[in-house]
């Protein structure tokens, strides 16, 4: 009898989970591991904002019990860095020397917050919001009802912005070209988004670069931000929002096409038959624009990851790449868009 | 079932050779430093097969424990090819330590976070990286990791400190440094650790009871034996009573007694009762094989009425059997063993703390009854470390003999039949009272003959019945409820502080039950044992051994029935089967029909 597939995915996200369960269920005896660095099961990291409501205990966000993977005997494997595919041996190596081979491997690490340029040397004084670590860091070092200065303000920041509003904290948004990312938005249709951001009371700061940042120890506010028209913007903590930058520094021995993201097709494939991809790390085949794009947003990301998952079993299902992409202040004056909502 | 306040299990596993139960033993020193109740148990492979797979446990709690966990909350691997099968025994929300940075290759599934359940906590870090830059060595591996598991659960490292400086006082000071730069390089790595386990260490309970002292039940045992005055040791090495002659080796020159290693176990108990005939505080210890050798002399023992006190650590048998697992399967052999009826003191003491109070009223004993007393312990029990705290002042020094006075115009009857069946016993040297002692059944005088045959065989056991009364010494005790309960577990040994855990926790399921412990096997306390019977139901008697040995002994000397839970599982007795099985006889008492039918396990 032939040995079972063995499915690699790296990443335990939306897609990668979505994927996990949809290849289980497409076959009952096939191998599935999932290599993730994060110390805890999936959760819907849109849920993080949460924490500031009180949920601040992990096992309260996961989006199915830790008893789930081992009813679909899925091998969740953590803490797990990922540090090269060999895309000929089908092999996948990872930072403590153990090499994992595949029959098919499902790339869906997502991304990591991109920071931009002129700020990295003080990203130690930037907070992270990528994972519940980070966000219970935000969440302890942030005294009650304290000030958080936003720079960019992409969508999973204006989700933590709004949550951070209604919860007596306050918030300076310092708005770049990053602002309500993934949407692209020129300066006019920014504007009556910003604007219910400001009646809600947020501090909104345009055509203002920040250029440095440094921590104030010794009394509030922890944090000054100095901007490039010569002001300074203090605050509790500094957080940044511009987006994601695709993980796919692993994948260079891969034999696949690399761009940002990974290039795939839009049935996810690489070019490499056994390996494809979901979720923020593509850049899928779009034939009308005659470009690959990136497809943003929790919503897309669970689809891909449940398609590449039936794709890989066989199926020629085509991601639609002209999926809607608009946001909008709905007539209850609130913020909408089709990439960010919490609908499930 | 977990104590309120702390209650913590630590398990620390690797290769020999990788510090593991250096580390446990730091870990178990440290939180007895900090005043927390510990208990712990290393596993090691057989000595004589040189590396192999090494497992510290401890557990930590602010209230007293009585066993090992089942489950481990904090596990640390120091070698995953050794600790990957232990993995399971972590908890939900439990920590699972580990390198993630090995220096060399391994195959899909040989790193142990391939093995890391989706509900407990993995935390990788380069242990060995770590070490290299504190201590330009990878030998502080267990010590870095020390330091990351005190970093980690916020435990103060100046008690780690001061055992680490203990440990090694004697040794370059260059030595202790370098293992405290590890440990504070591991503790600064553990602190900044963001913690995703729900591992809580509380604040330790105020001491009311002195100064803790951290034992195993050899040493403990060891520290009876010197302040109850012990004169004379003769022994030969035997896992896994080692210990014991290791430890007397060196402090019992120092008090000013004799120690000897003989050339095997016969030379060793024909010493141990020459030098008690003589009048000296004399002892040996041994294993199950060990002590198979020596019934020929522990019958001249009784026969002569020698006092001699032998310590027997049972390991896995028969034969070789299991040298470094642990068993109770000596007990007929050290009630029984021997040719002929020939009744001597069994004690099992049931914990660290018992096995220092036993070896220290062994030898008062042994004198009291003229005859050989054994101390019967196992490899968990000679191992087992716990926090104990002993007696201030020394309650275990030997009071002044008495010579018998001779009565004028009559010979000295060694043997004499008395009321009490305990005959005058002079010492060599002692003037006009020389006597014959020998193996052969004799008269008052000692001289041998069988017309009293019958007589001596009454005296020498109906002398020892008083025994199961002897002040001072608990030989029997029952916990739990008073009254008629629906279970009742009788327990021996070391098992028994399984057996505590187990009606604990099917007392907070509201289950009827009680425990009794008995300490003296032989001769047994009959008259607490029917009573204990009267109050239940159904008594259990959960026991490491295929036969039921103490099962068989109480049932046979009271008449009553029993339901055993016997095992042979290499591993202490698990609160868990001891449980179940206490449910299933609960529920038996309480539904009959249900019982009858045939329900239950």
């Amino acid at each position: 009898m032939a040995a079972p597939l063995h499915h690699v995915i790296i990443g335990s996200g939306s897609a990668g989970f979505g994927a996990a369960k949809t290849l289980r269920e497409g076959d009952p005896d096939c191998r599935i591991t999932m290599f993730t660095m994060d110390g805890i099961p999936f959760y819907h990291r849109y849920e993080l904002p949460e924490i500031f409501r009180g949920r601040t205990d992990w096992r309260d966000l996961l989006a199915v019990p830790p008893s789930f993977y081992d009813e679909h005997r899925i091998n969740l494997r953590r803490r797990c860095r990922v540090v090269d595919v060999d895309g000929a041996a089908h092999t996948v190596s990872l930072a403590h020397q153990e090499t994992v081979p595949f029959d098919s491997l499902l790339v869906a690490a997502g991304g990591r917050a991109y920071l931009p340029e002129n700020l990295t040397g003080q990203a130690d004084l930037i907070h992270g919001f990528g994972s519940f670590e980070a966000a219970m860091k935000v969440y302890r070092d942030l005294p009650k009802g304290g000030s958080v200065i936003m720079i960019g303000g992409d969508m999973i920041g204006i989700d933590l912005l709004l949550t951070l509003l209604s919860t007596g904290y306050s918030v300076t948004l310092i708005v770049n070209a990053q602002t309500f990312w993934p949407h692209e938005l020129s300066a006019g249709e920014r504007a009556p988004l910003l604007d219910v951001l400001r009646n809600k009371g947020v501090r909104v700061i345009e055509n203002a670069r920040p250029v440095g940042i440094s921590a104030r120890n010794a009394g509030a506010p922890a944090r000054q931000v100095a901007l490039d028209d010569g002001t300074e913007v203090g605050g509790d903590v500094v957080m940044a929002f511009c987006g994601l930058a695709s993980s796919v520094e692993f994948m260079l021995r891969a034999d696949v096409d690399i761009e940002r993201g990974l290039l795939v097709t839009p049935e996810l494939r690489t070019t490499n038959e056994a390996i494809w991809a979901a979720g923020d790390v593509c850049q899928i085949w779009h034939d009308g624009d005659k470009a690959y794009k990136f497809y943003h947003g929790w919503k897309n990301v669970r689809v891909m990851g449940e398609l590449a998952a039936r794709n890989i079993q066989g199926a020629h299902e085509p991601f639609d790449v002209d999926v809607e992409d608009s946001i909008w202040v709905g007539e209850d004056g609130e913020i909408h868009s089709t990439f960010w909502t919490r609908e499930t | 079932m977990n104590k309120a306040g702390t209650d913590i299990q630590f398990a620390i596993c690797g290769s020999a050779g990788d510090g593991t139960i250096a580390a446990g033993d730091i870990m178990k020193r440290a939180a007895a430093a900090m005043g927390f109740h510990v208990i712990a148990f290393d596993v090691y492979p057989p000595e004589i097969r040189g590396f192999g797979k090494c497992i510290s446990r401890i557990r930590v709690s602010s209230e007293q424990a009585y066993s090992l966990k089942e489950q481990t909350d904090v596990f640390v691997s120091l070698n995953d090819g050794h600790a990957i099968p232990h993995v399971g025994e972590v908890r939900d929300c439990g920590a699972v330590i580990y390198d993630d940075h090995l220096i060399a290759p391994v195959p899909e599934g040989g790193h142990i976070s391939a093995h890391v359940r989706p509900a407990q906590i993995p935390y990788g870090l380069p242990i060995r990286q770590v070490s290299e830059q504190a201590t330009n060595s990878a030998r502080s591996r267990n010590i870095v990791v020390l330091g990351y598991v005190a970093g980690l659960l916020d435990m103060p490292p100046e008690p780690f400190h001061k055992v680490v400086n203990q440990k090694f006082a004697t040794k370059p000071p260059a030595v202790a440094e370098a293992n405290i730069k590890a440990f504070d390089a591991g503790f600064e790595v553990g602190r900044k650790v963001f913690r995703l386990d729900d591992v809580e260490v509380g604040s330790a309970p105020e001491a009311d009871r002195g100064e803790a002292v951290m034992m195993t039940g050899n040493g403990a045992i060891a520290r009876g034996f010197l302040e109850a005055g012990i004169q004379s040791y003769f022994g030969y090495p035997i896992t896994p009573a080692t210990s014991i002659m290791e430890r007397l080796a060196v402090e019992l020159p120092k008090a000013g007694g004799r120690f000897l290693q003989t050339e095997d176990e016969i030379s060793a108990i024909s010493a141990t009762i020459g030098a008690g005939f003589a009048g000296s505080r004399a002892a040996t210890a041994t294993s199950g094989p060990g002590l198979a050798l020596m019934t020929e002399m522990l019958g001249l023992g009784v026969m002569a009425e020698v006092p001699a006190v032998i310590v027997c650590s049972q390991r896995g048998g028969p034969s070789t059997g299991l040298p470094t697992k642990t068993e109770q399967s000596d007990l007929n052999l050290a009630v029984f063993g021997g040719s002929g009826d020939a009744p001597r003191i069994v004690i099992a003491p049931t914990n660290v703390e018992g096995c220092y109070r036993c070896a220290g009223m062994a030898f008062e004993i042994a004198e009291a009854f003229q005859v050989p007393v054994i101390l019967l312990i196992d490899l968990y029990l000679s191992n087992r470390y716990e926090t104990v705290f002993p007696s201030g002042r020394n309650v275990f020094a030997p009071k002044p003999r008495q010579a018998p006075e001779r009565r004028e115009g009559e010979e000295y009857k060694r043997f004499a039949l008395t009321e009490s069946h305990i005959s005058p016993r002079a010492l060599p040297g002692d003037p006009d009272m020389m006597y014959t002692a020998t193996g052969l059944e004799h008269n008052e005088l000692g001289k041998p003959g069988d017309v009293l045959h019958m007589k001596m065989n009454a005296k020498r056991h109906e002398k020892l019945k008083p025994a199961t009364r002897y002040p001072g010494l608990t030989t029997c005790k029952r916990f739990g409820a008073e009254g008629k309960v629906d279970v009742g577990i009788l327990g021996w040994g070391s098992t028994f502080g399984e057996i505590l855990e187990a009606m604990f926790e099917a007392q907070e399921e509201g289950i009827s039950c009680s425990a009794m412990k008995v300490v003296m096997l032989s001769p047994l306390p009959e008259e607490e044992l029917r009573a204990f019977f009267d109050d239940c139901e159904v008594v259990l008697v959960p026991e490491l051994n295929y036969q039921g040995q103490f099962a068989n002994l109480v049932s046979g000397a009271l008449g009553r029935p029993v339901v055993r839970l016997d095992r042979t599982c290499a591993t202490p007795m698990a609160v868990a089967d001891i449980l179940a099985e206490v449910r299933r006889l609960a529920s038996d008492v309480n539904e009959p029909a249900h019982a009858a039918a045939g329900g239950g396990a």
